[in-house]
């Protein structure tokens, strides 16, 4: 493997930077502190395009922390699922904290702004780290930081409502993470590394010596991203964690940081756990059937709702299970489909929770049943919504419809037309709860009551940006479908 | 009161002692257990130790909310630099002998390179921060999440 140049680490660290600045600033220069932040971003996004470039030269690269090969030292390896889980992780950020400029004014109390900022860029720092980092132990301390960062970007709306909320998150994020060690632990006894590649070898050498050790760790594995991803059974967090916060926080947590979570358990199962362990026990098949009864039983909870960003919430934990059902079916199809809903997912909820929010921004309404004929006064934010419902339900011309078509695509291909059936259901069931609100906000004969508050220009000027990256994703996708292709035959 | 009067002079007494040892564990933390966050601990707990033992406005004295946030901040910043200098000499990010950092003879005070700098702002680091925490929970509260002095 080639050596990598500094860009990996750079991304990194300019964000930790700015996460230890943008406090400091704050007290002295408001303005300065929420631009430092952004350039920050900006930087890590144009990074990240530049090791794109990198890996489309010369293929698999690696950076030595502390120019210290593994597997003593922490190793950072940029390859092209990687490179792309970066681009989506410092993009989508980067469009989302341009909607928080504004947003978090009306939010949030105006002492506390310079620490959200803070806490953002250490969200962000540890999840580009997250993708990059080939190095169980590490994989772990980011982990930490991540959950802790998460939670807090929730309890720093001071209401009762977010402090429970993030209380619950915290407590149940800690269990996982708790898991995750355990699990390392085993499998640091049986090979003694923690870096992927030298336990992959390891472990094929080791599973027959020891399969209680393995097994157990493995379990441990997809409890730990289960309940960080939201994965069905361990879903309970959410909702709450994803309604109460600030809006920005709500699309970042929906948006990137379940995703996060469901790309490291698809690293850990097929750039850790060698192809025999998969073929020993059917952990793919485990959360291949978890995954189906997530899609199920979200879109039916989202149903139930009454409050809008509460069925944004729900909606999550049927659409994250299609990230899970991809890996589930172990297919390099059904993988494409459930890599690029990474994606998607991260586009259209974004955008629909950051259109809930200049809802809110703008009337203070939250009941679904109060929003009829919004669509009217706010036509930008109610259009990003109703381009966002149709992703979500994957009508064609959007993102959502390449994702679920390469899922049952792969779905056919294993033969299992139960899962293919799954995924119309729910695609159904989701037109179901999403439909009424778009049709309810333009069509109904009813003035809308409220009083109107303008939204702000860059936040008007994000949605649009929402819309045209939905409506891309769904039109261009050839490239990051090959991209995905080349990258996944090297699995199989 | 005459109690309060033994608690006072004892900490004001202690106090200095605790800090040159944690002063002593962050810089040995090369060559004996501890380092950085222990040294830190201990040299936080001596200001803590000192606001309990008269009141918070005496700690306050010794350390502001002001400095020990900005300190908090840089010894965090002085971390991540010291690695961005090691790119700086040409080696990777945190790089140690690799970038050039004079190592010194084993065993001696001055045989870690660039370990000693990174612990002394680890030291700084955990230090601010203890304080600011004791502080932060014996404010008040006010409803938007900023603190108030208590009486």
């Amino acid at each position: 493997m080639e050596s990598a140049g500094h860009q990996p680490v750079l991304i990194i660290v300019t964000l930790l930077i700015s996460a230890f600045l943008s406090p400091l600033l704050y007290r002295w220069r408001k303005f300065l502190s929420g631009m430092v932040l952004l350039a920050a971003l900006t930087g890590a996004f144009v990074t990240a395009l530049t090791l794109l470039g990198q890996v489309a030269r010369s293929g698999e690269l690696s950076y030595y922390l502390g120019n210290w090969p593994p597997p003593w030292g922490i190793e950072l390896v940029i390859d092209p699922l990687r490179v792309y889980m970066l681009l989506v992780v410092t993009g989508v950020s980067l469009w989302i904290f341009v909607y928080a400029l504004r947003d978090l004014e009306h939010e949030l109390h105006h002492d506390v702004i310079g620490w959200y900022y803070s806490l953002y860029a250490l969200l962000v720092a540890s999840m580009s780290a997250m993708t990059l980092t080939n190095d169980l132990f590490n994989l772990f301390v980011l982990m930490e930081i991540c959950a802790i960062s998460a939670c807090a970007i929730i309890t720093i709306k001071d209401k009762r409502e977010c402090l429970e909320a993030g209380f619950k998150y915290l407590i149940m994020s800690a269990m996982g993470t708790g898991c995750f060690l355990l699990g390392v632990a085993m499998i640091y006894m049986v090979t003694g590394y923690l870096n992927f590649s030298f336990i992959q070898t390891g472990l094929a050498a080791a599973l027959s010596e020891y399969p209680l050790n393995i097994f157990t760790a493995a379990a441990l594995f997809i409890v730990a991203f289960g309940t960080k991803a939201a994965l069905f059974p361990l879903h309970v967090w959410l909702p709450d964690a994803h309604a109460s916060a600030p809006s920005p926080s709500s699309a970042m947590l929906s948006g990137l940081v379940i995703k996060i979570y469901a790309f490291a358990l698809f690293m850990i199962f097929y750039r850790v756990f060698p192809r025999s362990l998969l073929d020993a026990i059917p952990l793919n098949e485990i959360i291949l059937w978890l995954g189906a009864m997530g899609v199920m039983f979200g879109s039916i909870y989202a149903m139930l709702q009454t409050d809008l960003k509460k069925m944004l919430a729900y909606s999550s934990i049927g659409q994250i299970a299609f990230i899970f059902m991809g890996i589930g079916l172990d297919q390099p199809l059904a993988l494409t489909g459930g890599l690029y809903h990474i994606m998607v997912h991260a586009f259209t909820k974004s955008m629909l929770f950051m259109s809930a929010g200049a809802i809110i921004y703008s009337t203070g309404v939250r009941r679904i049943s109060d929003l009829a004929g919004i669509g009217r006064v706010l036509p930008i934010p109610l259009l990003a919504f109703t381009i966002g419902s149709a992703s979500m339900i994957g009508l064609p011309g959007t993102g959502g419809l390449i994702s679920k078509w390469y899922l049952a695509l792969g779905a056919l291909e294993t033969g299992r037309i139960f899962f293919l059936l799954v995924i119309l259901a729910s695609s159904l069931l989701n037109a179901i709860y999403y439909m009424p609100i778009v049709i309810n906000a333009f069509m109904s004969g009813d003035e809308f009551k409220e009083k109107v508050k303008t939204v702000p220009p860059s936040m008007q000027a994000t949605l649009v940006v929402g819309i045209l990256l939905v409506v891309i994703s769904g039109i261009f996708s050839r490239q990051i479908i090959v991209l995905f292709e080349q990258a996944l035959t090297s699995l199989y | 009161m005459l109690e309060d009067q033994i608690v006072r002079i004892t900490s004001r007494l202690v106090a200095p002692f605790i800090q040159v040892y944690g002063i002593y564990v962050i810089l040995h933390g090369h060559l004996s257990p501890g380092g950085g966050f222990s040294g830190g601990a201990i040299f936080g707990a001596s200001l803590v130790l000192i606001a309990l033992s008269f009141n918070l406005e005496a700690g306050v004295k010794q350390i502001s909310h002001q400095t020990a946030s900005v300190l908090e901040s840089g010894g965090a910043l002085g971390f991540t630099v010291t690695g961005l200098i090691a790119i700086a000499l040409g080696g990777n990010y945190l790089a140690n002998r690799a970038a050039g950092f004079p190592l010194g003879e084993a065993g001696q005070f001055f045989s870690s390179g660039a370990i000693m700098v990174i612990t002394v702002f680890v030291g700084i680091k955990v230090a601010s921060t203890i304080t600011t925490l004791f502080y932060n929970i014996i404010e008040k509260e006010t409803p938007h999440g900023n603190s108030k002095q208590a009486d």
